[in-house]
């Protein structure tokens, strides 16, 4: 390969490059973060798509390349040159992949765990799905009932989640935590939330008819806010 | 072709002239007539089977006594469903030779009188002839690729606005449902067995497939399979609306649609399963002399593996909606928790096929392209033997991922990590095929055809597929952007910019081949960038308004969505549109495009060096192989020799 086609490489891989981050940037990928765990899996988007937009541009360089640099003319008929294989080549488009897919696998897991872990002292809150609504009770207040799901800032949260009837899904895009509820178990959601706000509860499991309509609220409040609405009689 | 009169009906003569006409006997006259397979005959019999099993269902009812005795949903599954398609095939012929053989009726092991197509009529019957079954699949397959794209027109219809437009929820869920059920087993799955059905008996040297009668059958249980999911629409409550998925207990308690994915999935199955075992079979038996495993083309390579993925997981599918019929009809509780069911079963069981079945859904698109980007580059595929060891290696490690689509469905944590780890992995042998594809066109003669714009459009909308699947492999990403359109967006690139564009590079790569005319290239590269640009645009923003927050499977948004999904729907709209210039081209082309040479290519594999299109019996004398497929630039290499007492033609010397 010449010096100059090296170059010439180089320069469509940065201007993919560039093109790729532009997309990354620009665009408002991800709705605003409003818990802790959402900010530990943003790390894991970005970290992901870092290295994403690197092969991204590998790949878009050398097809731009090739689709420039070695078109046939119309009335040539030879072949190319006859290359079978690069064994370093192939060690090398084996073993990069292997360590980028390993390392995306550790920091996912590391992730996991930590936003799989309660904080001391967590709150529990029991919510139920049927269709098409969502009911939230808390075992630490007298088994209170709520339809909007309210949290207090700042205080590990854990819900323990069922269904009544058909599969639900339990996905607040801002805490970026999503918990299928299945009838007959009771699987949890752990949350820890870190702005004050009123977030959408979606569910994302089709659930039949008003799957679309199936919404609620999860409201965080300060910490006095919480203690006072969960102590007093009534919604 | 031979000449049209006079049917060769004595053995003797069909062996001493095997390029004779062996076209079926003229149907009898009279009422005889009746009773010669064909639509006549299927005509009667799958109303009388249809009744036979209604007779079953009544006669079972009264004997145990249950009420109602005449029961709607019963009556149609097991009549409508199950006996009706059974008489329907038997009427057609696609039994008639095993019936004569059991019943001691004299057979021919030798009568080709199925065999070849001499006129269009030869199209509509069962027929054993491996080019015509790939014909026939590839016509079915294409109309419910198009029933099914309209149905996607419909939902983007829907979606253009917030609120409710044209339908209410239940008919919409059952749009997506069908769509995504067509779009799966009667299209792209079939669409591939197709194409391989017409090409990977060529590339072997072989006759035909190794069992012809049983590919004839598996085809005719196509058209049922989709014309049960399409017309389910018609029945009470609509069509089925749980999604392609079908999850358990939902889908137990929806309308009686949903028994029409339950068996419609059957059929389907059944019939990929008999042409996966015959696919496995003509590999490992009819490969002509001197065609070794590792002289095979890797078309045929990613065959074999996909019809291994097919035989192993299918069954499992199968399995999956039995059991949710039979919760349904025979209250069972296999997914009813009342009953001491589990409903996370289904999504085991469900996705121990799924997840296999998008390598079923890939592989053969994987071989597509290696022969054309080899081809129209000139070169020698890059790592021939790295190119089939990744797909051996995708196959086995294509079992070992099914739950990453339930990273968030309740089932055990622990299992997520291991699954994400194998999930993973699976990107370095993809890497390893994208990056020796790559390697192949470096430094090629470019010969910029249709076929090799579907190929690289297919590298280039398939690396984002795979990059956006490891987003989806990631499970703090996944959980937070599982069943949202980021996933719709993502699976688009995978079988869209994926299969769908391979199985467009194939169709017009053996185009010539497979009518004996050429396709007009203007309208072919319309077609590509059309497909391509609306594609992209149809796509990409899903992924925008997944990750923002848009779930998937609705009818209705939050108004935050609105304007995307507007654009989404235009775009959709161009991107169906532009299959009018598809259809458009294959018609005319077909009736009036200019005559096909043998190998317009300039290809190596065996299907390029017969006439176009092939012979009846494919080729007057066996080839015999002497070397790699892909010898391009290699001076005096050969793949095979064929005729070898004649002196080599000009297209083997190259």
């Amino acid at each position: 390969m010449r010096r100059g086609s090296i170059v010439q490489l180089v320069l469509f891989a940065l201007v993919a490059s560039a093109a790729g981050v532009l997309l990354a940037l620009l665009p408002n990928w991800l709705p605003k973060s409003a818990s802790d765990e959402a900010g530990r899996i943003d790390f894991v988007f970005w970290f992901v798509t870092g290295i994403c937009v690197f092969i991204f541009a590998i790949v878009a360089a050398v097809l731009a390349y090739s689709v420039l640099k070695f078109r046939a003319k119309p009335d040539d008929d030879s072949d190319g040159p006859p290359i079978h294989g690069h064994t370093g080549l192939e060690i090398t488009w084996t073993a990069v992949p292997a360590v980028l897919v390993t390392s995306i696998a550790v920091v996912s897991a590391i992730v996991l765990a930590k936003d799989d872990a309660a904080g001391a002292n967590p709150l529990r809150v029991d919510v139920t799905a049927q269709q098409f609504f969502w009911s939230y009770t808390y075992p630490g207040y007298g088994n209170k009932k709520s339809n909007v799901l309210r949290l207090p800032l700042d205080r590990s949260v854990v819900l323990r989640m069922t269904a009544k009837d058909v599969i639900h899904s339990f996905w607040v895009p801002e805490f970026r935590q999503k918990q299928d509820l299945v009838p007959g178990i009771h699987p949890t959601l752990h949350i820890t939330p870190n702005k004050l706000g009123t977030y959408p509860v979606i569910c994302t499991e089709l659930c039949g008819l008003g799957h679309a309509l199936m919404r609620s609220r999860v409201v965080v409040m300060e910490p006095q806010a919480f203690e006072q609405w969960a102590t007093k009689k009534g919604p | 072709m031979g000449d049209k009169e006079g049917p060769v009906t004595a053995a003797v003569e069909q062996h001493a002239a095997p390029a004779a006409r062996h076209g079926p006997p003229p149907p009898p006259g009279g009422w005889r007539r009746l009773l010669y397979p064909g639509f006549l005959r299927a005509a009667w019999m799958a109303p009388l089977f249809f009744g036979i099993g209604c007779g079953i269902v009544v006669l079972c009812r009264w004997w145990g006594g249950w009420h109602p005795i005449w029961f709607g949903e019963i009556i149609v599954l097991v009549g409508a469903l199950i006996a009706g398609p059974i008489g329907f095939l038997a009427g057609i012929g696609a039994f008639d030779y095993w019936a004569r053989y059991a019943i001691g009726a004299p057979t021919r092991p030798e009568d080709h009188s199925g065999h070849g197509a001499y006129s269009w009529r030869d199209y509509f019957r069962v027929n054993t002839d491996h080019k015509v079954i790939g014909m026939q699949y590839l016509a079915t397959t294409i109309f419910f690729f198009l029933a099914a794209g309209l149905l996607a027109m419909l939902v983007r219809a829907e979606l253009a606005k917030p609120g409710m437009q044209f339908f209410d929820n239940q008919t919409y869920n059952g749009l997506f449902s069908v769509h995504a059920s067509l779009m799966i087993f009667l299209f792209v799955i079939p669409a591939f067995a197709g194409l391989a059905n017409f090409v990977v008996p060529l590339m072997l040297g072989a006759p035909d497939m190794a069992f012809p009668r049983l590919n004839a059958l598996s085809y005719w249980l196509l058209p049922i399979a989709g014309i049960m999911m399409l017309s389910s629409f018609l029945v009470p409550g609509g069509a089925f609306a749980a999604g392609w998925t079908g999850y358990a207990p939902l889908s137990v308690h929806q309308p009686m649609g949903t028994i029409f994915f339950n068996m419609g999935v059957q059929w389907a199955g059944a019939s990929s399963i008999m042409t996966a075992l015959n696919f496995l079979v003509t590999i490992i038996t009819m490969r002509a002399p001197g065609m070794t495993f590792w002289r095979m083309p890797l078309l045929v390579w990613a065959n074999f593996t996909t019809s291994l993925l097919v035989v192993i997981a299918t069954p499992f599918i199968a399995g999956s909606q039995f059991f949710v019929m039979f919760d349904r009809v025979m209250h069972t509780h296999f997914f009813d928790t009342a009953g001491g069911g589990y409903p996370l079963g289904y999504q085991h069981i469900f996705w121990f096929y799924s997840h296999p079945a998008v390598y079923i859904m890939m592989l053969p698109g994987f071989g597509i392209a290696s022969e054309v980007i080899s081809t129209m580059s000139r070169k020698p595929i890059f790592g021939y033997r790295l190119m089939a060891l990744s797909l051996m290696a995708i196959l086995v490690l294509g079992f070992s991922v099914w739950a990453h689509h339930m990273f968030v469905s309740g089932m055990a944590p622990w299992l997520r990590v291991p699954m994400m780890v194998t999930t993973l992995l699976i990107a370095i042998p993809t890497g390893i095929k994208v990056f020796s594809w790559l390697a192949t066109i470096w430094e090629g003669k470019i010969n910029f055809s249709t076929p090799m714009l579907w190929a690289l459009g297919f590298v280039s909308m398939f690396v984002i597929g795979g990059l956006s699947g490891i987003y989806l492999g990631a499970v703090p990403i996944d959980i937070h952007v599982s069943d949202t359109y980021f996933v719709v967006a993502h699976i688009h690139y995978v079988l869209f910019g994926g299969s769908l564009f391979t199985i467009f590079a194939g169709i017009y790569y053996w185009f010539p081949k497979m009518t004996g005319r050429q396709y007009d290239e203007r309208l072919g590269k319309l077609h590509f960038w059309l497909t391509f640009i609306g594609f992209n645009l149809t796509f990409f923003p899903m992924h925008l308004i997944g990750t923002q927050g848009m779930p998937r499977r609705v009818s209705d948004y939050a108004p935050q969505f609105a304007n995307w999904n507007l654009f989404i729907s235009i775009a959709s709209f161009g991107l169906g549109a532009s299959t009018i210039v598809f259809l458009y081209n294959m018609v005319t082309s077909m009736r009036r495009g200019k005559p096909a040479e043998a190998n317009p290519w300039r290809a190596l594999t065996l299907e390029w060096q017969v006439s176009s299109p092939p012979p009846v019996f494919n080729f007057d004398e066996i080839p015999q192989v002497v070397g790699s497929p892909y010898e391009y630039g290699v001076p005096g290499a050969k793949h095979a020799v064929l005729n070898g007492d004649r002196a080599p033609t000009e297209v083997e010397v190259r």
